[in-house]
């Protein structure tokens, strides 16, 4: 076992923010957020999850894309792409999983987003296992775990003296003081690659398996969940994996004869009403039910029909960030009922 | 550049009166500083408190907003519309960190040019002695800790002696079930609106159409929501609804501040008030979010719990209308004390330059996932000002800028409309303590109107012309 004392982890961490923006959780206002941070004094270690995913900082809420001048006849654009070295430490299990989620669409499907991928490759992540569940969490019935280290480049889990170290990806190496192959306890060997059991062939399956979805889509269960919906966008804003987003061109200061304007794109939410709006004002989903139902569908049915994976990870965010009270685990329990 | 500052003033001139004022000025050769750089509008009622926020935000120093004399406008009473509004954009901006010297309105007619150019003068010497604005800029932490209701440990706790015991809940929750059953056997109603707990124990809106739901209604002290929110979407589905449809009418639990909220809605016609059944609740506060559920499950009540906020502040203890009220007003003496607005107080004591950091630091948080807009009752245009495709007020980015113009838009077209429910701030997953912009306005409506929101049916004197004792 690689075990280092807090000190030196602190040191470590210290040192990081001096070559990279070292990203981690933060209390702001209140709030527990992943922030950059000058020093380890700032970071706090002990919690459930920050109120935001790591998300933000490889798809942030506002990203821009592109500037545009315009002078006399001429037009120039200029890519914007990040090139920002950052380290974020802190990051659960269930967020790292959310990434995995993320890649497939994003870097491993054509075309790939430069922007999202850029930050990607320029982004490595400390894992933090928990200690225990949260009280909305439900990562392990979505197939993950509380020290699951598969998703992170390097993971570090408490024990009793210090932090245990299991590096996971050469990125994770890079990372490390070379001084520390010199401690008494240094130990590189690979991880042991554990078996993660699917909870979900249990008996009571926690969720609906992706062929099971369709009959639903006809279900006025919908709109009776949606009645109490106030069509808000906390539970996209908050969720690892959702991904959706909206680009406008917008003005920037100018001078005479001399424009400029800069592409974004900012994070959107099927939960809007305006999210589905076309040219000429038609809606095709006009019912809170409708697009209450494309959240969970998109979930656990269209985005593991075209990528793969289940776009939920179970980290409980949306559970305790809705004002009332949707709550995924209910709704798929309701669903597994019914089908049973 | 001799190292003088030179401020950059827009002024928004009224076509009619002040800009043919500066004309008056001009043609008389009576100077005034360059700095001003006029805007022609058709009338100062029509300078929209964005467009002066977003003056600002745009680098101007200092705002200047001239109409006609009172009585003197070609509109009849335009300018009535901006003495109401002016006042309370400036309240609002100088909460949030705008000194006041730097936004001025005032009255100058056509053939007054020596005053157009007195008044000039004087503003731009003003806003020189203040310097540059420090409105967009982000200034440094101010270290004030205001954490909102939520944490308990930050700011004082709100402790009520509570004598009632659960049993209190238990008879008011059969009580709402009773009437919600009357309600729709009798066919009365096509729905409640009232409350239920989830699985998890958490309470919640729940919408009751049949009679053999009626048992999941229920009476505790988690009842935070303002159903009153859901009210205009039962009443007015916004699909076409056929007009040989019965019309619909719904019966609501409220507590005495959601009441307030119909009172409001009722006066801006939203809809009628026979299609609105009141079950009124009487209300010794809700409990502060954490642990109150759990509370709630164990079957046992504490002598003394933490009500939210509000609830302190709070003076109607029974709805201000209903058509049945449960429980019996109670006893005063368990209503502690108004500590005053500590919070409201401790923002109003501080320099412009430390509100404008708190403020910047409290919005640079927002994710603007618009859950404060969403759940306010009152917040009630079909597509909000800030999120049409087509308007260029707020770009729909997270910056500094939009973040800020967003919540201050917000707040200002609450003004005279705010019932102080705070879900707003309830359901801020960042924790801005966005209510405080509310508090302030509802502050002012007060002293200059004595007016609060939603107590009586009736307009908010911000939608009136001037009366007399207003002028």
């Amino acid at each position: 076992m690689s075990l280092i004392s807090k000190e030196k982890l602190d040191g470590w961490l210290s040192a990081i923010a001096k070559e990279a923006t070292l990203i981690a959780p933060r209390e702001i206002g209140g709030v527990l957020l992943y922030r950059p941070v000058a020093h380890s004094n700032d970071i706090v270690f002990n919690f459930t999850r920050p109120e935001m995913s790591i998300k933000e900082w490889l798809f942030p809420a506002t990203d821009r894309l592109m500037v545009i001048e315009k002078y006399r006849q001429q037009i120039r654009l200029t890519e914007t792409l990040p090139n920002n070295r950052q380290v974020i430490f802190g990051v659960r299990p269930c967020d790292a999983s959310g990434l995995k989620v993320l890649d497939t669409l994003f870097t491993d499907t054509d075309p790939v987003d430069l922007y999202y991928t850029k930050r990607r490759e320029n982004t490595t992540l400390i894992g933090l296992a928990c200690q225990e569940m949260g009280e909305s969490c439900f990562c392990k019935s979505l197939g993950g775990e509380l020290d699951d280290p598969r998703d992170v480049d390097i993971m570090l889990v408490e024990r009793e003296g210090g932090y245990e170290v299991q590096v996971i990806t050469e990125k994770g190496r890079d990372l490390l003081p070379s001084d520390w192959h010199d401690l008494d306890n240094w130990d590189e060997r690979e991880t042991e690659r554990r078996v993660y059991p699917d909870f979900n062939s249990a008996s009571s399956p926690a969720y609906l398996e992706t062929q099971a979805w369709p009959p639903f889509f006809k279900d006025d269960y919908w709109e009776k969940l949606a009645e109490r919906c106030l069509s808000c966008r906390i539970c996209a804003y908050v969720c690892p994996t959702c991904r959706c987003f909206d680009i406008r061109d917008e003005v920037l200061p100018s001078g005479v004869g001399f424009d400029r304007f800069e592409r974004i794109r900012c994070w959107d939410s099927c939960a809007s009403e305006a999210y589905r709006r076309i040219a000429g004002g038609h809606n095709p989903r006009p019912l809170k039910g409708q697009r209450m139902r494309n959240r969970f569908f998109c979930k656990f049915y269209y985005y593991p029909e075209q990528y793969g994976p289940i776009a939920c990870t179970g980290c409980g965010r949306c559970v305790d960030a809705c004002p009332v009270n949707i709550d995924i685990t209910e709704v798929l329990q309701h669903l597994v009922e019914v089908n049973s | 550049m001799n190292g003088k500052f030179e401020p950059k003033i827009v002024g928004y001139l009224c076509t009619w009166c002040s800009y043919t004022g500066a004309d008056t000025a001009g043609i008389s050769r009576i100077k005034y500083p360059g700095n001003l750089r006029a805007i022609r509008v058709p009338c100062s009622g029509r300078v929209s408190p964005e467009l002066i926020m977003r003056t600002f935000d745009q680098g101007a120093d200092g705002v200047l907003v001239l109409g006609c004399h009172i009585g003197e406008c070609h509109y009849d009473n335009g300018n009535h519309r901006t003495a109401k509004r002016l006042p309370i954009l400036k309240t609002l901006m100088e909460f949030t960190g705008l000194e006041p010297e730097r936004l001025r309105l005032d009255w100058v007619s056509a053939s007054e040019g020596e005053r157009f150019s007195r008044i000039v003068t004087e503003f731009t010497q003003e806003v020189s002695a203040l310097g540059p604005t420090k409105w967009q800029n982000h200034t440094e932490s101010t270290g004030l800790r205001y954490v909102g209701s939520r944490s308990a440990e930050m700011s004082q706790p709100r402790v009520a002696t509570f004598s009632s015991r659960f049993d209190q809940y238990v008879e008011k929750t059969e009580a709402i079930q009773e009437k919600a059953r009357e309600l729709l056997a009798k066919d009365q109603v096509n729905c409640v609106i009232g409350y239920e707990v989830g699985p998890r124990g958490r309470t919640r809106p729940a919408f009751i159409h049949h009679v053999d739901e009626v048992d999941r209604l229920v009476w505790n002290q988690d009842c935070s929501h303002n159903l009153a929110t859901y009210l205009r979407q039962k009443l007015h589905p916004s699909q076409k609804s056929s007009s040989d449809e019965k019309r619909q009418r719904v019966a609501i639990v409220v507590k005495p501040c959601d009441s307030r909220a119909i009172n409001v809605l009722l006066s801006e016609n939203q809809f009628d008030r026979e299609q609105v059944y009141v079950i009124g609740m009487t209300c010794e506060g809700i409990f502060n979010k954490e642990g109150a559920s759990r509370q709630f499950a164990s079957h046992h009540l504490p002598e003394k719990f933490s009500v939210q906020d509000r609830c302190v502040h709070c003076t109607e203890r029974t709805p201000v209308l209903c058509d049945f009220l449960i429980g019996d007003p109670p006893d005063s003496s368990i209503i502690p004390e108004s500590p005053g607005d500590d919070e409201l107080e401790g923002i109003l004591s501080l320099s412009p330059a430390e509100r404008a950091a708190f403020w910047t630091e409290q919005f640079d948080r927002c994710i603007r996932c618009y859950a404060c807009r969403q759940v306010c009752p009152l917040c009630n245009c079909p597509t909000c000002l800030y999120e049409r495709d087509d308007s260029l007020w707020v770009g729909m980015g997270t910056g500094i800028n939009e973040k800020r113009a967003f919540h201050l838009g917000r707040a200002y077209h609450l003004a005279g409309r705010c019932v102080g429910c705070n879900e707003c701030e309830r359901v801020c997953p960042m924790n801005i303590p966005i209510s405080l912009l509310n508090r302030v306005l509802a502050k002012e409506m007060e002293s200059l109107y004595d007016f609060r929101a939603g107590i009586a049916l009736g307009p908010s004197p911000l939608l009136t012309v001037l009366r007399g004792v207003e002028g």
